[in-house]
């Protein structure tokens, strides 16, 4: 979840900073506006460090940077934490940096949609074969006994009906696991918009 | 009729509990989709506003007599919010009413040009190239919005008909034909184990299908609704068919 949250808002992220720091705003001024809210998981990551700044808890900025990166999921948000803490140790043209990486972050969820709707356009008829064959087949088994009669023990030996139930219920369970599994990704590739 | 219809699903308790359930529950699902096309209506509109307000502000003009003349050109409801909140600035500061504005409109896209609007009034930045910045990348994210949107409705409408009503209506043709209740087939419990194995697909139908779209949380309400119809359906087909 907090992969996704991320690809969600560093874009709007960056493209704030970008206009902060053009306009003659500091890092640290920046980073607090983003805190305030409004940009998710990022804003609450950027109150915290300027909570433990202010309460004097903190070894600095640059080390609370350094310790984001570690928590951070996407590679988006740790792209940008990686700038934000070169041009904290090695004074580096940070908004120069922050603009190709919105661009460039920019081509890159463009890419992820078309990917996304490319993706998933089997998934109706998977869903649908997935969820067609399991139930046939089962529902033959479950049925064999009736539809054959007295013949079908003389042709599949003696017939435990429980057992029978047992495995249309089983087989049943895992058609649904099976589909769950197909809609599974509809979440995981989600590109966050 | 109703008693009726009601009656014949007696033996399955389940079907009556989400049907009453489903009902109660569409209830709620309609708002949220109202709501939706309210904010994409004002979320569409955005750039053009972003974009008019652009010009406006490089032609020399201020932000908030800029504001003016877009809100009288600018139709439906954005323009509509927009009037409202200048005619409130008269009384409060105009950063309250643009703030006032953002909340109204209850769009985060909305709410983040405002607060980027906000800060870049109170740094002194140059508004006409951030406003300009802004329609560019909002028309862009729209763009892709309303793409995956055409693309993925399709799919997802298909998905509920495949999984939600193709498939026990399948199921049941061949449980009907091939083992009718008339024939003296005795298949009441496997109707009863097909019918919630349907709901339970229906459900995760829906669920793909909303998450497809990206509002999953919106479809929640209609889960109800869609599973007791798939069960509704299959006992009904093998009703019909297999007498």
């Amino acid at each position: 979840m907090r992969k996704l949250d991320e690809k969600k808002e560093i874009l709007y992220v960056i493209r704030t900073l970008d206009v902060l720091m053009s306009s003659g705003v500091g890092l640290e001024a920046a980073l607090h506006t983003i805190g305030t809210g409004g940009y998710g998981i990022i804003s609450q990551d950027f109150s915290n460090l300027m909570e433990k700044l202010k309460t004097g808890t903190s070894r600095g900025l640059e080390f609370e940077i350094k310790s984001l990166m570690n928590k951070a999921e996407s590679d988006g948000y740790r792209r940008l934490l990686n700038t934000m803490y070169t041009n904290l140790t090695q004074n580096t043209d940070l908004i120069e940096t922050l603009r190709k990486q919105g661009k460039r972050m920019e081509e890159d969820r463009n890419e992820a949609v078309k990917k996304y709707i490319e993706d998933l356009g089997g998934v109706p008829e998977t869903l649908l074969s997935i969820g067609m064959i399991g139930p046939i087949i089962l529902a033959i088994v479950g049925l064999v006994p009736q539809i054959l009669g007295d013949g079908a023990e003389a042709i599949i030996g003696s017939i435990d009906i429980a057992m029978i139930n047992s495995v249309v219920n089983g087989g049943l369970f895992f058609t649904l696991l099976a589909m769950m599994m197909i809609g599974i990704k509809a979440h995981t590739k989600d590109p966050g918009l | 009729m109703i008693f009726d219809f009601l009656e014949a699903f007696n033996d399955h308790v389940l079907v009556l509990i989400l049907l009453v359930l489903g009902i109660a529950c569409a209830a709620g699902g309609i708002p949220p989709m109202i709501e939706r096309n309210r904010r994409r209506s004002i979320e569409n509109k955005l750039p053009d506003l972003l974009e008019s307000l652009s010009t406006a502000v490089g032609a020399g003009r201020g932000l908030q007599e800029a504001m003016l003349d877009q809100s009288r050109t600018t139709p439906g409801i954005l323009g509509k919010l927009l009037s409202e909140t200048l005619e409130t600035s008269h009384s409060s500061s105009f950063d309250a009413s643009l703030s006032a504005f953002a909340s109204k409109t209850r769009s985060s896209q909305v709410q983040r040009v405002i607060v980027l609007i906000n800060t870049a009034i109170e740094q002194d930045a140059p508004l006409q190239n951030i406003l300009s910045d802004l329609a560019m990348d909002y028309e862009r994210l729209n763009d892709l919005m309303n793409k995956r949107e055409t693309e993925l409705v399709g799919r997802g409408i298909l998905i509920i008909l495949f999984v939600c009503i193709g498939l026990p209506l399948l199921i049941a043709f061949i449980v009907g034909l091939f083992a009718p209740a008339s024939s003296g087939f005795q298949i009441s419990s496997f109707n009863s184990t097909f019918s919630t194995f349907f709901a339970f697909a229906s459900a995760i139908g829906v669920l793909v299908s909303g998450r497809m779209l990206g509002r999953m949380k919106d479809v929640l309400w209609w889960v109800p609704l869609w599973m007791a119809s798939s069960m509704i359906l299959y006992l009904g087909a093998v009703k019909m068919i297999g007498g």
